[in-house]
């Protein structure tokens, strides 16, 4: 449910082609961050990596379109007024798609969300799509991750402490110390899923058919809510739109 | 499906025999049978077969010939494999790689949701089950967030939630810390109680002596047999044999043999109380008063101004983001730091604080790192080489400031530290070009590194000759370790820092292995180690420095450092078992001088105070 609301969310922040539909879109999604109670601290930190990809976006706009007063040129570049308005726009736009995103990824566990996207595709399954398999093979990977990243880091101390030098150079042997990181990794990785495979089967896991849910989907009134509130959203986006 | 009956025969293996496709063969002709309500130990050495038998149970395996019942049914016939396995919980070695979930409460409700119960009785057994490994509030934690005792716990709760019949450890305990081993032991004996059947796989006599029986497998290559089997009392006292399995007899027996070796006949029991009741029952009270042994040579507890090798100057070290901080980051409810985590011990390999540490270690010194998970020792370690930099306070390495980056960079060469498991960071084709990997970051000519090479893999007992050209991934586990520890000894360092060199070996390879670390030691290395088993760090080490809460709490030599049991067990360690021993065979009337000892040690001072003539003693037993 929630992922489909959140589909529909990203769908109508692309659907805003005025500063103004903008705005609305952005009011409601930070209304939705107040319900959901994250700080806008805990926003910041999961954004921060993202936000070079922003920026770089809004400046290729800012060269790319080009129109209006001119304010300044260097070569090729020519940053215009509508250049300017274009960064400026797709910019927020693309923050208000990563907000998007990361009050999903905050609210929602990743087995939720591998859950919700099964349940999502399960229409698939009739065109022979593995989707129960798929969901499945991304709940693992998403539980590993962890735990691959702090392996990593214990594979990385311990070559450095072997005078590796890490610094991916490939023409220093930074090939065959890249190589000192991966195969360590990957052994780790085969030697974990053998025994992951036993301990699956062990559990009489056999694929999709006939599993139950600890938690089932349920719609409650909170989704109904929500229901609401999208629409609503959506109806207000539609007047600033035409507006 | 109808649950197993009490009073079955759980498990009969029929003349089984079984092989695996790389062309080992495992068994060949095996029978055994475990009953409704037993508890079993079963254990083995390596190749001893004893993994494959929990896999041969439980239907992730079958056997070429021979069968294996299990409630009855045979694990071939395919219709049985799910009432098989639902009955069936099965724990694994690894904590890390028997969890499916990222939520615990998920995690639980696995091996269920595969039965296909509905959703209500789905949350009914996540919480039974729970409660029953004691891990009630956990349910929305991450499972990656928990220790390694913490996770064996959800996995065993996993296990109970498919409500088994019958439960099999394969070694469940092996990769854990002694805390973490003994809570989970107290809960498989819980378990027990409660009604499941439980078979143990293990290779730690301690733990079989809490079963009902025990069975001891012995590997060959004609196939594994049952070479013993029996009531622990009865299958543990005949230590020789287990010996000549390559099992590490329980202390208890081995200091029994010791005296049969010196005539006094005392009969092995795998109880502690019990060996000394015997002890004081065959007490001669005429025994001459002993000359006092020559006083232990006390090694200093502290070195002189200058001259250490290494020196820590007022060390403090704090992780600059914590790891929680982290995981809440994903959390929907931030209160989940708050809850009663590291009861069961931390997960290895983290990084801990540390307060004020100061340390020197001399030359040629041998320095043992005590304290349990989570007391700083790894990030003490890794200040000697400067992986980790202190936030206050200086490392100095023969008086040079590790906050140098000259210094650092020389520190690599000079101190060589071995992770934990560092079979684990083997990755190149051959032993040869593993081993190379450090002399040849240092820059070495092609002949300086073979030379290198070769004497580094001499140093570790491998032969070169036999092993260079091989892929690491082929030997052992003992050989491997051996060859990682190579590719460290390759760089010639002047200090060897090592962190659990002996963690998850078997017996006999612990013991070679240690054995190997003594010899470089008395070769000229100094050599810091980390470990859990206070039995090694007294037999092995100069001087014994013991770490709790990122402070160093206590140091001197051995003696001075095991003496004080209480002051130890406030900290979650405990006394050198024979030291231990030594103490209360005092307090019984004994005169044992104060000083350290080792099995042969505590037996040789023990024996001239016994009665050898057991007929002038009552028997006690």
């Amino acid at each position: 449910m929630k992922l489909t609301l959140t589909a529909a969310l990203f769908a109508l922040v692309l659907c805003a082609f005025t500063p103004f539909a903008l705005a609305v879109d952005a009011t409601f999604i930070i209304i939705a961050y107040g319900v959901a109670r994250i700080t806008p601290k805990e926003v910041a930190a999961t954004l921060w990596p993202l936000l070079v990809l922003v920026i770089m976006t809004a400046l290729l706009n800012m060269v790319f379109v080009q129109g209006g007063t001119v304010y300044f040129q260097l070569g090729i570049l020519v940053v215009s007024e509508e250049g300017l308005l274009a960064a400026a726009f797709l910019g927020c736009r693309l923050l208000l798609l990563l907000l998007v995103a990361a009050l999903l990824t905050l609210t929602t566990s990743t087995f939720a969300i591998t859950e919700a996207l099964e349940a999502v595709m399960r229409p698939l399954t009739m065109v022979h799509v593995p989707v129960h398999e798929l969901a499945m093979m991304m709940g693992i990977a998403l539980r590993f991750l962890p735990q691959f990243v702090a392996e990593l880091a214990i594979i990385r101390r311990a070559q450095l402490s072997r005078a590796a030098e890490l610094s991916f150079n490939p023409f220093k042997g930074g090939l065959s110390t890249l190589a000192a990181l991966i195969v360590p990794l990957f052994t780790s990785a085969f030697r974990h899923s053998e025994t992951l495979a036993f301990a699956m089967d062990a559990r009489c896991y056999h694929g999709g058919e006939g599993r139950t849910r600890l938690h089932p989907f349920a719609f409650t009134w909170r989704d109904g809510v929500a229901l609401a509130v999208i629409g609503s959203m959506t109806v207000c986006l539609v007047l600033a739109d035409m507006w | 499906m109808s649950a197993p009956e009490e009073r079955d025969q759980f498990v009969a293996f029929e003349s089984v025999a079984f092989d695996y496709e790389n062309g080992s063969t495992v068994f060949t002709d095996l029978d055994l049978t475990i009953t409704a309500g037993e508890y079993v130990a079963l254990l083995g050495g390596n190749g001893s077969g004893k993994s494959t038998i929990a896999k041969l149970i439980d239907a992730l395996l079958q056997p070429q010939e021979g069968r294996v019942l299990v409630f009855g049914r045979d694990t071939r016939d395919g219709t049985a494999t799910f009432y098989i396995r639902s009955n069936t919980g099965l724990v694994f070695q690894n904590p890390d790689d028997q969890l499916v979930a990222s939520i615990i409460e998920n995690e639980v409700a696995f091996g269920p949701e595969n039965l296909g119960i509905d959703a209500h009785e789905l949350r009914v057994r996540v919480e039974e089950a729970l409660d029953a490994v004691g891990m009630r509030g956990f349910e929305h934690q991450e499972t990656n967030a928990l220790s390694g005792g913490q996770k064996q716990r959800v996995a065993i709760a996993g296990a109970l939630a498919m409500r088994p019949a019958m439960m099999v450890f394969d070694e469940a305990t092996a990769m854990l810390d002694p805390r973490g081993r003994r809570s989970l032991m107290r809960l498989i004996d819980e378990l027990h109680h409660s009604g499941i059947t439980v078979i143990m796989i293990t290779h730690y006599m301690d733990e079989a002596a809490r079963a009902q029986r025990v069975v001891v497998l012995e590997g060959s290559d004609a196939g594994a047999q049952v070479a013993l089997d029996g009531t622990p009392d009865a299958v543990l006292a005949r230590a020789e044999e287990l010996r000549a399995l390559d099992l590490a007899v329980p202390f208890t027996c081995d200091l029994a043999l010791c005296l049969r070796d010196a005539g006094i006949p005392v009969g092995p029991t795998v109880h502690e109380e019990e060996l000394l009741q015997r002890l004081v029952a065959l007490r001669d009270p005429h025994a001459r008063e002993l000359p006092q042994g020559p006083p232990a040579s006390e090694p200093e507890g502290t070195s002189q101004q200058g001259a250490a090798l290494i020196r820590f100057e007022n060390v403090s070290y704090s992780y600059g983001e914590p790891a929680t901080k982290k995981a809440r980051r994903r959390h929907k409810t931030p209160e989940s730091a708050d809850l009663p985590e590291k009861a069961w011990g931390i997960e290895p390999g983290s990084s801990f604080a540390l307060h004020d540490v100061e340390l020197a270690i001399d030359h040629h010194e041998m320095v043992g790192l005590a304290g349990h998970t989570g007391s700083g020792k790894s990030t003490l370690l890794q200040h000697m080489n400067g992986l980790l930099h202190p936030r206050s306070g200086r490392v100095l390495l023969d008086g040079h400031d590790l906050a140098d980056r000259t210094v650092a960079r020389d520190a690599r060469r000079h101190v060589g530290l071995v992770f934990q498991y560092p079979e684990h960071q083997l990755f190149a084709a051959t032993v040869y070009d593993d081993v190379a990997f450090g002399p040849r970051n240092l820059g070495l000519a092609p002949e300086e590194v073979d030379a290198a090479v070769r004497r580094a893999l001499d140093q570790v007992n491998l032969d070169p000759d036999r092993f260079a050209a091989r892929s690491p991934f082929e030997l052992s586990g003992g050989q491997q370790r051996k060859a990682a520890l190579a590719g460290v000894l390759a760089m010639d360092p002047q200090l060897l820092v090592l962190d659990e060199p002996a963690a998850g070996l078997d017996p006999r390879t612990r013991q070679e292995f240690l054995a190997l670390v003594k010899e470089l030691h008395a070769s000229g290395l100094t050599v810091v180690m980390a470990s859990h088993s206070m039995e090694d760090l007294a037999r092995l080490c100069d001087r014994v420095v013991v770490l709790d809460k990122g402070r160093i709490v206590l140091a001197g030599a051995p003696q001075t450092v095991f003496e004080d049991p209480e002051r130890l067990r406030r900290i979650g360690l405990a006394q050198p078992a024979p030291l231990a021993m030594a103490q209360r065979l005092r307090a019984q009337g004994f005169v044992l001088p104060s000083r350290l000892y080792t099995v042969d040690s505590l037996a040789a001072a023990l024996a001239p105070q016994l009665a050898a003539d057991a007929a002038a003693v009552p028997a006690k037993d």
